[in-house]
């Protein structure tokens, strides 16, 4: 039982750095009606620019998260300002736009080498204690925060999403770009926004993320992967699926880990993604990625 | 009257492929001016452009309007101005509610208080609008999509609105009831320019008409003589 316990936390902890990445692919679909494979290494390069800000410069650990939002935004926002919208206004096929994020992602991991290193970091721990007692089961409180903060993020999300106006009009926009643009609404600058919010949830996933795997150029790319299967899972295009899917998949895996094999939880993880495909591929939340886009 | 919308030698490419091939055109304050024609005519292209919507590298010529070249100006920039398009199909938002399909119509008002009374103003237009405030528009019918696609134009308080094929997939019924909406709507005040596939129902609701006929326009005039003359009878009237 304690094991169980132990196991269910972990999965939780890392289901939700996985939520934090699906939550931005989906986004992005939403708005771009894209796929990329840059939200990975965003998160590489924002666990690294939290390494930064905290370890090297030592400044307060929310500062940190928050700078490092702050410049993963702009990043984001820059990616698809100059690149992404320049290959749609060439009228590229969207699967260049694909292949050029995919350019953009080694771009990205490669850098990221460059700049820190290619060990593994230390990132040090948030809290003074080591460990918490949770249903008599010691926890690392990292890993709550990594819950908690990821909570957090998605109940913001939400009402960004539904109760304000901007966030309102960012679901019109990926609804229907064109009565969104005649409606007055900045399409571009929208999709933009789009972006630099997915760059900035994956930063903070890396953040969180950081204390219990360590910090390394090749952490968001296995990360982005399972991210990515959570998406689907839950309904390519869905927030919502998206969290959804990436939760299911940090528990699946973490019980995989406990009670089979650590071997085997990658394996597992991406056949359930198959069996998903097979079974009910618009995912949780049915959300038509398929047929009507 | 003075012209609130002038088309000046507008041609439109896509490509290498000359769809509209210098028009001119006029609307005046407090008119209501149709423009009619067979599909591929050039009416859609014309209005998207005038609207924005259209890629700007294919105008040519000058789209003047308020007394400004507005030509080549992004969708949201024209909408800023006060030139407002009803899409051709409806285009409402439709996983959002009525309610919020018609804030987002008013994403550019700063005035939240009128907006609310101006909401009022179009459940009172629009009565079924408001039984069915809370519905995704998705869920309802053509011809209500149709009063809710307006609705999201009127409230952003537009100078000049535009409609794209109003009347299309919608039972006659129904289109009778849009029409007599859109009469209402200009005898309040509003400039209206709309293209429409039914000859019939746009001469007898607009003022003026242009007849476009691949990428020209062939005939123009008062649709009180335009529903008498010969030509137009024989080719949009059913004899």
């Amino acid at each position: 039982m304690k094991m169980f316990t132990q196991l269910i936390i972990l999965g939780l902890a890392l289901g939700s750095v996985y939520s934090l990445i699906a939550m931005g692919y989906s986004l992005i679909y939403k708005a771009s009606g894209l796929m990329t494979f840059v939200q990975g290494d965003i998160l590489t390069v924002g666990a690294f620019l939290g390494l930064t800000f905290y370890r090297f410069l030592k400044l307060p650990y929310i500062i940190s998260v928050l700078l490092t939002m702050l410049v993963t935004f702009a990043i984001g926002f820059l990616l698809e300002k100059g690149v992404i919208r320049k290959l749609l206004n060439k009228n590229v096929m969207a699967i260049y736009i694909v292949l050029a994020t995919i350019a953009v992602s080694y771009i990205f991991q490669n850098g990221a080498q460059a700049i820190w290193s290619s060990k593994v970091e230390y990132f040090p721990t948030v809290f003074s204690v080591d460990s918490i007692s949770i249903l008599g089961v010691g926890v690392q409180p990292e890993s709550l925060l990594c819950v908690g903060a990821s909570l957090v993020c998605m109940v913001v999300l939400h009402i960004f999403m539904t109760r304000t106006r901007i966030g309102t009009s960012m679901r019109a926009a990926a609804m229907d770009p064109m009565a969104a643009e005649s409606c007055g609404i900045n399409v571009s600058l929208n999709t933009g926004i789009t972006w630099g919010i997915s760059s900035g949830i994956a930063a903070i996933a890396g953040i969180f993320i950081g204390p219990m795997y360590g910090v390394y150029v090749t952490l968001g790319s296995k990360i982005g992967g399972k991210g990515f299967a959570g998406a689907v899972m839950g309904g390519y295009g869905n927030m919502y699926g998206a969290m959804v899917g990436g939760l299911i998949l940090g528990l699946v895996e973490t019980l995989v880990a406990g009670y089979i094999s650590s071997d085997f939880k990658n394996m597992f993880a991406y056949i359930i993604l198959i069996v998903f495909l097979f079974v009910k591929p618009t995912g949780i939340f049915n959300e038509q990625a398929i047929q009507d886009v | 009257m003075a012209p609130i919308l002038e088309l000046q030698d507008f041609h439109y490419y896509y490509g290498n492929i000359h769809t509209v091939k210098g028009i001119n055109m006029t609307v005046n304050e407090g008119e209501m001016v149709t423009i009619i024609g067979a599909n591929g005519a050039g009416k859609t292209t014309t209005l998207q452009s005038i609207s924005g919507l259209k890629d700007g590298k294919g105008i040519r010529g000058k789209i003047i309007y308020d007394g400004k070249e507005i030509q080549g100006l992004s969708g949201h920039k024209v909408a800023a101005r006060g030139l407002c398009q009803v899409l051709e199909g409806r285009h409402v938002f439709s996983k959002l509610t009525v309610e919020e399909n018609l804030m987002t119509g008013a994403y550019l008002r700063k005035d939240a208080k009128n907006v609310k009374s101006d909401m009022q103003d179009i459940f009172r237009r629009f009565p079924r609008l408001e039984e069915r405030r809370n519905q995704l528009a998705g869920t309802l019918s053509g011809g209500e999509q149709q009063m809710l696609a307006i609705g999201r134009a009127l409230i952003n308080r537009p100078k000049l609105m535009l409609l794209d094929e109003p009347s299309l997939g919608l039972a006659p019924v129904i289109v009778k009831e849009v029409f007599k909406a859109i009469r209402e709507i200009n005898k309040d005040g509003m400039t209206i320019l709309f293209v429409e596939q039914n000859s019939k129902i746009a001469l007898n609701t607009a003022n003026r008409g242009y007849v476009m006929q691949v990428g020209e326009v062939a005939m123009e005039g008062y649709c009180k003589d335009l529903l008498v003359n010969e030509e137009v009878k024989k080719a949009y009237l059913g004899g």
